[in-house]
């Protein structure tokens, strides 16, 4: 009797969470759905031609598929300067807020000092101010500077605003992953006679991999989708990022009315952070909550 | 420890000098700016005229700009509660024990990757288009012509289809930060629920609600933050010169330095500098309420 009673029980919660979780599957299928065929549709799109866009007839593919759409946007497009921008402001700036902040992070969560607290605290409250707060007073020392005719001091400016403000963020989410290590391992090299520099790149810069590697994806995605500041400092097309350079695409678009070309270059902006995320979305996610509870 | 002196130094110095530069002096400058007239942004000190808080007074009485501050309030409020709401009930349905849960949870961050400038695109371009659209087939199919003959991009509704868009992108991020709330409590309170006969939903109401105050609070400043830059969007859903229903603060900000079309008569980097003012002050306020209200440690879990 009481075993069939436990067993009513049971049954009776089964069946009100699948109840329950109906309407959530729905919900939530219907919002998957419409974001995939959001992304699949640009894609289809960039492979088909304008006419047939206008046709709404995209996923026929009547005229086969063109990938000369890419072509054309890459080459005369102009997609490929932009690109190679983007590409190397992230690369060499993700590297450098490595070098940076990694030995900043690491002092910062291990050693006691005047001004530890007020250097955190600063950082932190770095990461709520607005961009606008900063600009004008950075534009004006570049505009200064005189040097936004020269193309190569331009893009090491860029460059160095871009580590600049990601700095503050990057610091942070490695410093709660290096107070996360273990000391036993700095008392022993120390007992071995190695100097804390070297303890530092030989046994702790490797041991924080993992968290290096989730801030350096996040740092890229950033500066890769980077606008505002891209906007104002890359005046020439020599000079701008994939961001910039689509809103300048775009603007001109709507003249030659060259939709599919439009959305090849949308596909291929979007390329490199997604493949991104499809191998490591994991990681990413982890990483989205794990900055923020430090 | 006294001797890791240099080590300190060392390890330091390149972080906090270039955090000076780009922080520091600029909001310590911006500060200044906004108490001077001051007609190009590259002007020497000498030119700056102090004018005390006419910059601000002068703002407020600014059509244009009061209608920037109006258009982000409602971003920030009726955008917030949509996304507040959206991303919670898919964090709740997701931690509830569905399957798929990690490639749910992958498609609705997914937009977060993408460049705002690609997804505000593709809304423009295909979501809001008048023929060939997915609202436009969508509404057509279930039989709303009202809505599938609406245009969107129209100047009247370009507003709302700004919101819908922004929206969207939105939800991923916030849910993830939900997600991680509720999965930080512990099984064992939902189960001591369950076997007290408490059902789902009140489980919901009286346990998981208010265990996620916190993080209630990290969804709003974090709202607050990326929506006090907002800017890209608004930029995307129409230059200002043709239709201000979507202008925001930074959009009218960048025009006063870089001045663009008919939008910005007199030109002033004072008034730029008191918009990137007022909007940290938005901020701060914002956070300031939420803390005293949302104490964090009053319940421990």
């Amino acid at each position: 009797m009481a075993k069939e009673k436990e067993k009513k029980v049971k049954d009776k919660i089964n069946w009100k969470k699948e109840a329950r979780l109906a309407p959530g599957y729905i919900i939530i299928i219907a919002w998957v759905i419409f974001t995939l065929v959001l992304l699949g549709w640009i894609v289809a799109a960039s492979l088909s031609t304008t006419k047939e866009i206008f046709a709404g007839e995209v996923l026929k593919f009547a005229s086969g598929i063109h990938f000369d759409n890419y072509i054309a946007a890459w080459g005369s497009g102009g997609v490929a300067t932009f690109f190679m921008n983007s590409l190397l402001y992230s690369v060499i700036s993700c590297v450098a807020l490595i070098l940076i902040c990694a030995p900043a992070a690491y002092v910062l969560a291990r050693y006691t000092f005047l001004g530890n607290k007020l250097i955190q605290t600063s950082f932190v409250s770095a990461m709520g101010v607005p961009i606008t707060m900063i600009v004008l007073p950075l534009f004006c020392l570049v505009a200064n500077m005189g040097i936004l005719n020269d193309l190569f001091a331009s893009k090491v400016t860029l460059i160095f605003l871009y580590i600049g403000i990601n700095i503050p963020y990057t610091t942070i989410f490695l410093l709660t992953f290096f107070a996360n290590l273990s000391r036993t391992y700095e008392e022993a090299a120390a007992i071995d006679g190695c100097p804390p520099t070297k303890t530092f790149w030989k046994i702790m810069f490797p041991m924080a991999q993992s968290g290096i590697v989730t801030v350096t994806i996040f740092n890229f995605i950033n500066i890769w989708n980077e606008y505002f500041l891209s906007l104002i400092f890359a005046n020439s097309d020599q000079l701008r990022p994939v961001a910039v350079g689509l809103y300048g695409m775009i603007q001109s678009m709507q003249y030659t009315g060259n939709w599919s070309g439009l959305f090849a270059a949308v596909v291929i902006v979007f390329l490199p952070t997604f493949i991104l995320y499809l191998f490591l979305s994991e990681k990413i996610i982890g990483g989205v909550t794990g900055g923020i509870k430090g | 420890m006294k001797k890791n002196k240099g080590m300190i130094v060392g390890f330091l110095a390149p972080a906090v000098i270039i955090f000076l530069i780009v922080f520091l002096y600029p909001i310590v400058r911006t500060v200044i700016m906004s108490f001077f007239n001051i007609e190009s942004v590259t002007d020497a000190f000498e030119y700056w005229e102090f004018v005390g808080i006419d910059n601000y007074t002068k703002l407020f009485k600014t059509q244009i700009f009061v209608l920037a501050m109006k258009n982000i309030l409602k971003i920030w409020l009726i955008g917030g509660i949509i996304v507040m709401a959206l991303s919670l009930l898919f964090g709740v349905i997701l931690t509830s024990g569905i399957r798929g849960k990690k490639f749910f949870r992958a498609v609705i961050y997914l937009p977060n990757i993408v460049s705002a400038v690609a997804l505000a695109t593709m809304w423009r371009q295909y979501v809001f288009a008048p023929d060939y659209g997915l609202f436009a087939k969508f509404f057509q199919l279930i039989g709303a012509d009202k809505l599938a003959e609406m245009q969107w991009l129209a100047p009247e509704n370009s507003f709302k289809a700004l919101l819908i868009a922004y929206c969207f992108g939105m939800v991923g991020y916030h849910m993830l930060i939900w997600m991680s709330g509720i999965e930080r409590i512990s099984p064992d309170f939902y189960e001591a629920a369950t076997i007290d006969g408490a059902n789902k939903l009140q489980q919901f109401r009286y346990m998981t609600l208010p265990l996620l105050k916190g993080v209630f609070k990290t969804n709003i400043t974090m709202w607050t933050v990326t929506t006090s830059a907002f800017f890209v969007w608004s930029q995307l859903f129409s230059s200002v010169t043709a239709n201000k229903a979507t202008i925001v603060p930074v959009q009218y900000m960048y025009l006063q330095i870089f001045g663009a079309g008919n939008a910005v008569t007199d030109r002033n980097a004072g008034y730029a500098a008191a918009i990137g003012i007022i909007l940290c002050l938005c901020v701060v306020l914002v956070f300031t309420i939420c803390n005293a209200f949302i104490k964090d440690d009053d319940l421990e879990f």
